[in-house]
């Protein structure tokens, strides 16, 4: 999977024709295999782009930040990436007229060790679900499996799940890089940076870690795309996926089988209600 | 005072450590979801002394932990009421194993900033009571260049006992604090004191370690050239793709800013102090609203400046050890040794 031609190409054509101000993709770090994102300005840089099966960071996060508010971006979205894309849309956090969207179809990226990186090979949508221009040959929705991590966590006890959790909780500590990292927490300001209402504890403990980390999966249930952003930025290594796969997995077991952002405008589990919701937990 | 060198073998060494572990209080690095955090240990086989460098986090927690205790109070109608937290739980004496040059050097830049002004007692007591032991390092890994910066690393003198390879799997035991030196004495069963070649042996080793980085570059020009550097427009360009989030900082063995906040139930509360960094976007918005770093690149600014220009000039130190943490945790990799050396070399405007 190497688009890195194409996407060049696009992106000196669209600076060319006056379309975008920012492009949004991929580059060497300049000291080892590995690809950071880029935002590039002016058609000088299109050379520094490249597209890989190292393209690992989910771009639409940039579409959140003071480099790309009220300007014409193009950008390059893969499967997971386009989902986002679409939330963000949905949500009201960026103008379709504003974006061009070079969509990929993907064929997995890899993950440190160089294999094929688990949020690919459990993939439900590797191809671009919105776009301007496309690139590859789309290979189709897949089917819906469940995460092994999750099956395995599913079988062991309450208080061995407590312990094992506590254990992730104490070694957070608390960058925020998972936050930062996602293109759907945008909030201008999150509530648990909120100092006048003392919503959460201002201290790094383990306990305002699982406060504050619960919290977040919640307002992610049924909209998070598995990027796994979250998960590559923790300097903590945490299994971040472990949250967001559990409440995907009940999502799509009780809501229709949902999964976030794979149409156009779609509103998301928790914002329509449906006659065939489950009501059997309300007392 | 006449500093002794002890010379043993990779079993001696790891009969040392294993000594070590039963009689005293000792953190060595231990391996948790991937990564190497200091650990409070039972036993050798569950912890790794010469741990991975890029994978191992820094020793500042147990001396700056992320989260404190500093004080409880109790606000009545009859008054309020201040008290001491009971048992800070990293004030005993210990023994801290497998610590990096970088990490070692990271607390003496510490040192300079909370024994300066107002001394943290707290913060005092932890550095008296423990014993840094170093660790073996070989070889710099993708993002190291300590030996780029203001501190001989030839001579480690941050540690009270250092660690060095030595020829043909010899390895050398050196003490190089009073502290160091008696703590050696004490447990040197098993240990002879080396002969003269080792001075020599652990010079050819450290030769071949500096010999081994990738980023050189040189501290004092970075520094005089920085300084001018407060209006650079490179600053504006090179956080694009930095996210905001605070794992740079806190991953930092020599970032020391922290924020206050109390967690209170009903009229009791304790005072807790914990890690804050100034590439939060909230750690300058002051009562009112007013916030004078409301964009990244004057934090990034900020950052860069603090480390190279302004503790510099205040301590004589430059608030970075080279390590390369920062770059390795960072969401997208962004270098400080790519950021500064753009910046000193940008146009002068």
């Amino acid at each position: 999977m190497d688009y890195t031609k194409q996407i060049q190409d696009i992106a000196g054509r669209l600076f060319s024709e006056n379309k975008i101000d920012v492009f949004i993709g991929y580059r060497n770090t300049g000291f080892d295999e590995n690809q950071v994102p880029v935002l590039i300005n002016q058609y000088k840089d299109v050379d520094q782009l490249l597209f890989t099966d190292k393209s690992v960071f989910n771009l639409a996060n940039y579409l959140k930040y003071e480099h790309t508010r009220n300007k014409r971006v193009g950008l390059v979205v893969k499967g997971c990436d386009s989902r986002a894309l679409n939330l963000m849309l949905t949500e009201k956090q960026v103008k379709r007229e504003n974006l061009y969207v070079v969509g990929i179809a993907c064929k997995g990226v890899v993950d440190e060790t160089g294999e094929m990186a688990q949020n690919c090979i459990e993939c439900v949508m590797p191809d671009a679900v919105i776009f301007d221009e496309m690139l590859g040959t789309p290979s189709g929705r897949r089917e819906y499996q469940e995460n092994a991590d999750v099956r395995e966590l599913d079988g062991k006890t309450l208080t061995e799940r407590q312990e094992y959790f506590e254990e992730v909780f104490e070694s957070c500590i608390r960058c925020n890089a998972c936050r930062h990292s996602c293109p759907l927490c945008y909030c201008a300001k999150c509530c648990i940076d909120q100092e006048t209402a003392t919503l959460f504890q201002g201290a790094n403990t383990t306990s305002s870690a699982f406060h504050a980390l619960m919290t977040w999966s919640l307002h992610l249930a049924g909209r998070c795309v598995d990027c796994r952003n979250c998960e590559k930025a923790c300097p903590s290594h945490l299994p971040l996926h472990l949250l967001h796969k559990q409440n995907e997995k009940v999502i799509y077991g009780n809501f229709q089988e949902h999964l976030a952002g794979m149409i156009e405008e779609d509103r998301g589990a928790f914002y329509k209600y449906s006659l065939s919701d489950p009501d059997d937990f309300i007392m | 005072m006449n500093l002794t060198t002890y010379s043993t073998d990779p079993a001696g060494l790891q009969s040392f450590y294993e000594a070590i572990i039963s009689a005293h209080d000792t953190y060595a690095p231990v391996e948790k979801f991937g990564k190497y955090d200091f650990i409070k240990v039972d036993a050798l086989s569950s912890c790794n002394p010469d741990s991975p460098i890029p994978k191992t986090m820094s020793v500042k927690p147990l001396f700056f932990p992320k989260s404190a205790r500093v004080m409880k109070y109790k606000a009545t109608s009859e008054g309020t009421e201040l008290s001491d937290t009971e048992g800070d739980p990293l004030a005993g004496k210990r023994v801290v194993l497998g610590v990096k040059h970088c990490d070692a050097r990271g607390l003496q830049v510490l040192d300079a900033v909370y024994k300066w002004d107002y001394v943290d007692t707290d913060y005092e007591k932890r550095r008296e009571n423990t014993i840094l032991i170093s660790t073996r390092c070989n070889e710099a890994s993708t993002h190291c260049f300590c030996t780029s910066l203001d501190y001989d690393v030839e001579k480690l003198d941050a540690f009270d006992v250092a660690v060095i390879n030595g020829l043909d799997g010899k390895i050398y035991l050196q003490a190089r604090t009073e502290k160091g030196e008696f703590f050696l004495k004490e447990n040197a069963n098993g240990l002879t004191v080396a002969n003269g070649s080792a001075q020599e042996e652990m010079k050819q080793q450290f030769e071949k370690f500096a010999g081994s980085f990738r980023l050189k570059m040189d501290y004092s020009e970075i520094n005089e050239k920085m300084k001018g550097r407060f209006d650079s427009a490179v600053f504006e360009d090179i956080p694009a793709n930095c996210v905001s989030c605070n794992t740079c900082a806190f991953v930092c063995p020599t970032c020391h800013c922290f924020k206050i906040s109390d967690e209170k139930l009903k009229d009791e509360g304790v005072r807790y102090k914990s890690y804050d960094s100034c590439n939060n976007v909230y750690f300058t918005l002051m009562a009112g609203g007013h916030n004078p770093r409301p964009v990244k690149y004057r934090r990034w600014r900020q950052r860069a400046m603090h480390k190279f220009v302004y503790y510099k000039e205040r301590f004589d130190m430059n608030l970075c050890v080279g390590c390369g943490k920062c770059t390795i945790s960072c969401p997208v990799n962004i270098s400080i040794f790519e950021v500064v050396n753009r910046v000193a070399s940008s146009m002068q405007e």
